[in-house]
Parts: C-alpha cells; structure tokens; sequence
C-alpha cells in the first residue's frame, strides 16, 4: 500500500469519526462523554492522513528508512524485496466502519435488544435512602421508576403522577413494554429498562417513541431484578426521537 | 519527475470512486441490512469501533513517542535489571493508565522494540487496561452493596498480569512472539520516525481492531441467553461460562462492571472471573495481539492467560467472596 492510499485511508477514517462527533449522530452509539475525545481523535488522523499524503507528493520512490523490516507482512505479501514505506494490507478493513456510517447509518439500538435482555434493574445501594420526587407531575427516566418500584417498594411512587420517555417494545405475552436503554461506555454493554403499561388501548408499533404519563400500580414484582413494574396509563402521545436515545 | 512504471490508482482516484460507489451503493446495501438482528450487529459493531477509536490513537501516539523520543537507557534505569523484579514494576504501572486495552497492545510493542523485557511489557499489557483507576472506580459504583468485588478485582488482576509475565519469562520463547522492529535509524529525524510509527501503527492495528469489533458485534446479537440462566447455579461451570461469555462480548474494561452486576443470578465468584478475563481476554484483544505480535504468540498467550485468570478468579472468589 502506497503512501497516499495510506494518507486516504486515515482521510476517510478521521471524516467519519468528526462526521458522527460533529452533529448528535455519535449519541447513537458511544457516552456523551466521549465527544471530545472522538473530535480529538478525528483530528490527529486528519493530521496523520494529510502529512501521508503530504510525504506521498513529496515524491520519494525510495525506501523509507525510518521503518522496520515487518517479518509478518512479508510474508502474508510474499514479497521478496526489502520493502519499506508499505503501509499493512489489513488496514483496507479500516474502510467497513466508514462505508457503515456512511451507507447503512446504524440506528441506535432498539426494541429487538431490549426485548432480548432478561434482568431489568440491579439494586442500589442499601444503606441510601431515594429522594422524594419533585411536586407535581414529575418527569422520570425508567431507569429511576424501575429502581423506585422494584427496589423501594416504590414508596415514593405512590399516588404521584409521573411522565416518562421511552420507546415500544411488544410483550411477547400481550401489551407492550414502554423501554429505554442506558449505556455506560458504548452500545456494547447497553442495558434496557422495562416497565409494563397497563390500561391503555393504544397498539403502537415497535420502536415507536412515545411519552406516557400514569401512575405506578402493584403487581409488577418486588426485589427482583427481572421484575418489571407496571405503570397505568393516562395518556400515551408518540414523540419524535430524542437526541440522546439512551438514558 | 518522470516514473516509469504501470499505472496504480492514486488518492484522487480512490476519493471518486468511493463517492461514486457510496451514492450507488447506498440504495442497495442500506435495505440490505434490513433484520432486526443485523441492525443491531451493525449498530454494536459501529459503537464498538468508535469507543474504541480514541483509545487506540492515543496508544499509538504513546507508542510513537515511546518510540522516536525516549532513549533505551530511560527504560533500564525505570525498571530492575532483572526480568523477575521488573515483571510486578511494570504491572503495578498499569494502574496509572487509564484506558481501554486497544491502548496498551501498542504501548506495550513498542516498550518491548525499546529493550524492555517482554516479560514486563507484557504484565504492562494485562494489568493497564484491567487496573486502572476508571475501572476500579467504575466497579465500586457498579456493585455499592458489594465493595470487596473491587478490591477482589483489583487484587486478582494484578495477580494474574505478574503471573503471566512470570509464565512468560519462565516458559516463553523467542521464537513465539515478534517484537515489532526498531523503529529509530541514523540519518533520519526524531520527528519523522513519531509520525511513521504513529501512522504505521494505527494502521496495522486498526484493521485487527476491525476484525475484532467485527466477531464482537455478531457475537454479542447472536449469543443466546437462555442457556445463561441454566448453569449459573453450577458452582465451577457458571464461573468458566462468564469468563467465556467475557471473552465473545469484548466490553470496554470500563463498562463490564455494570453488566457484570446485572448478570445477578451469578455468584460473585463469577462476576469476579467476568471482570478479571474481560479486559485481558477478548476479540478485540485477541485480534490486536495478533497483528501485533504475531499469531503464534496470540494462540498461546490468550488461552493461557484465560487459564491463569479463571483458576485464580476461582481460588480468591472460594477465599475471599463466599
């Protein structure tokens, strides 16, 4: 591999990385957190990429010195030459990531994920108390209801009205799941959210994002984590997508 | 500058082709990946990389500078002379680099191309991405009601990366492993050889990383979870199922906590294995010692430290978790 092919892989690798840090698109499948570090990244491999290519127009046929003889290479290109200055083939691979964000533009993760989990929540910590809600019609992430319902015995649920965020996903046994999933480093080790709204004639589709507000009802399981509490709906409005898909 | 020879495609050509070939192709492979499940690949894989990405540009740049700017002579004054006493040095070093494994694969290389004892870089290479501060912080938030599983953590791979790096010294063989090349030569400036190695390095690596983002991700969709729940109540077999299950998921040290603490019908003893393996054995590591070192040295060094870290997991989880 030439020097400016080497200079156009990391081109075409350091644009992708800065197109989905740019905008929301990285949302879908990394931690807000990593925002800088992928816009730090995208530009040490413009930079790397543009001085390849820089070093390619400069126009040296020779060998390049500064590298190593590279023993599997060699034999992997059945080369016989001493050839320096020849980038590894592998790094043709570097190109899938950029044609899947570029042509199939994954989603983030949906409904068949969430539907394939089998715990729902993890207890937290025994000795802290969860805070009351704040008066009102109080907004929730699920990851929080869950928690409040199965862990708590949902003591600061009862009686309030709460709002919440999610997608559909489809109960096998009937209904539907309002679902949400959160992730810690990356799409990887995202975990869903699940909790069972009851008394609603809505049939919406999966994957359709909805806001629904209710209150928590008994039934759904208590300190377990596959438990999935139940919420009784008062109105369910489908919503666009949110910028960050996960909680 | 006159050349003669055939006509090879030049960057130009490549740009044209591949915006031509991406509106054509965009039509039919974005229907193509149409399955619930294969989105969901697609997704993971992309997440996967992109995780990954940073990490792996800055283990390069370490590598680099490791490479072009720090003489060999700073290394044998760093580390004991000695190979035995240098191995739990270099270990104990990793837990200042924070990061995820696809960082260390390079550091450690070019450690080693620098006159560090493979045996040292290579406790480097298990215990940085498993000891670092982000993970240990991260396991204590993840199991609040159970600190001792960080501590157990922290102990445990700290153990099995001097193990290694003593297995190494004491069984390995040059022949096994491929220390990536001197990369400093006369006549050439500092500068040139950072920016090489940098972009040398990145390049290898990242199409192993691919290959490794790319057997995660379908593993991780396709992976069924039924037959999780049946042998989590068998005491030896849970704790060899986690540690595989580790091995195929290939999630970022930093994160396994947390789905090791929602995998609750497990013993801790398992969830001890699953974080212990996790970030010393998986696809994406596997994939990246072999680009680096070679694949005889990734056939023998993965299963043996998957060995070591499940017999240890097990030993401290009967000792100190039951």
């Amino acid at each position: 591999m030439k020097k400016d092919t080497q200079g156009v892989i990391l081109l075409l690798v350091g644009v992708t990385v800065l197109r989905l840090a740019w905008g929301d698109q990285y949302l879908f499948y990394v931690a807000e957190g990593m925002r800088p570090f992928l816009i730090g990244s995208g530009a040490v491999l413009l930079g790397l990429g543009g001085y390849a290519l820089w070093e390619a127009y400069q126009g040296s046929r020779q060998s390049d010195p500064a590298l190593g003889r590279d023993p599997e290479e060699h034999a992997s290109e059945h080369d016989h030459g001493h050839d320096h200055g020849r980038g590894p083939r592998i790094a043709y691979l570097l190109l899938v990531p950029v044609l899947a964000v570029f042509i199939v533009a994954p989603s983030a993760l949906g409904s068949f994920s969430a539907a394939r989990q089998g715990t729902t929540s993890t207890a937290p910590p025994l000795d802290v108390d969860l805070p009351p809600l704040p008066p009102g019609q109080a907004e929730l992430t699920l990851r929080d209801y869950v928690v409040r319902a199965v862990w708590d015995d949902a003591t600061t649920l009862q009686g309030r009205r709460v709002t919440m965020t999610g997608f559909v996903t489809p109960d096998p046994s009937g209904g539907w799941w309002l679902t949400r999933m959160a992730l810690a480093c990356c799409a990887a080790d995202a975990q869903a959210s699940r909790v069972k709204v009851i008394d609603t004639a809505t049939d919406l589709p999966a994957d359709t994002w909805v806001t629904v507000t209710g209150s928590w009802v008994q039934g759904g399981g208590l300190r377990d984590p596959a438990a999935i509490p139940l919420l009784h709906a008062a109105a369910v409005r489908t919503v666009p997508v949110p910028r960050n898909p996960y909680e | 500058m006159s050349r003669a020879r055939r006509y090879r495609p030049g960057p130009v050509e490549i740009l044209a082709v591949s915006a031509v070939g991406l509106l054509v192709l965009h039509r039919i492979f974005a229907d193509a990946v149409s399955t619930p499940a294969l989105k969901a690949a697609a997704t993971i894989f992309v997440a996967i990389v992109m995780q990954a990405l940073p990490f792996l540009v800055l283990g390069v740049l370490l590598s680099a500078v490791i490479a072009a700017y720090v003489p060999p002579s700073f290394w044998q004054r760093a580390l004991p002379s000695r190979p035995a006493l240098a191995v739990p040095v270099a270990g104990c070093a990793g837990a200042v680099v924070p990061g995820c494994e696809c960082a260390s694969v390079p550091v450690s290389g070019s450690l080693m191309s620098r006159g560090v004892a493979p045996a040292a870089a290579l406790a480097f290479l298990l215990s940085s991405p498993a000891i670092n501060p982000v993970v240990i912080v991260s396991t204590f938030v993840a199991f609040p009601n159970n600190p001792e599983m960080a501590v157990a953590r922290f102990g445990t791979s700290l153990f099995v990366a001097m193990a290694m790096g003593w297995l190494w010294l004491r069984f390995g063989r040059g022949e096994w492993i491929r220390i990536p090349g001197q990369r400093h030569a006369d006549g050439v400036s500092r500068h040139h050889v950072f920016l090489a190695s940098a972009t040398h390095d990145f390049l290898h690596a990242g199409g192993f990383l691919i290959i490794g983002a790319m057997a995660a991700a379908v593993l991780n969709v396709f992976v069924p979870r039924e037959w999780l729940g049946s042998v989590a109540g068998m005491p030896v077999v849970s704790v060899v199922a986690l540690a595989g299950l580790a091995v195929l998921l290939s999630i970022c040290s930093e994160a396994d906590a947390f789905v090791a603490a929602s995998l609750s019908e497990f013993s801790l003893t398992a969830l001890l294995a699953f974080m212990v393996v996790g970030p010393m054995v998986d696809m994406k590591l596997i994939a990246l010692q072999t680009g680096t070192f070679g694949r005889r040295f990734a056939t023998r060094f993965a299963p043996a430290t998957f060995i070591v870290a499940v017999l240890v997991s097990l030993a401290v989880g009967a000792v100190f978790l039951s």
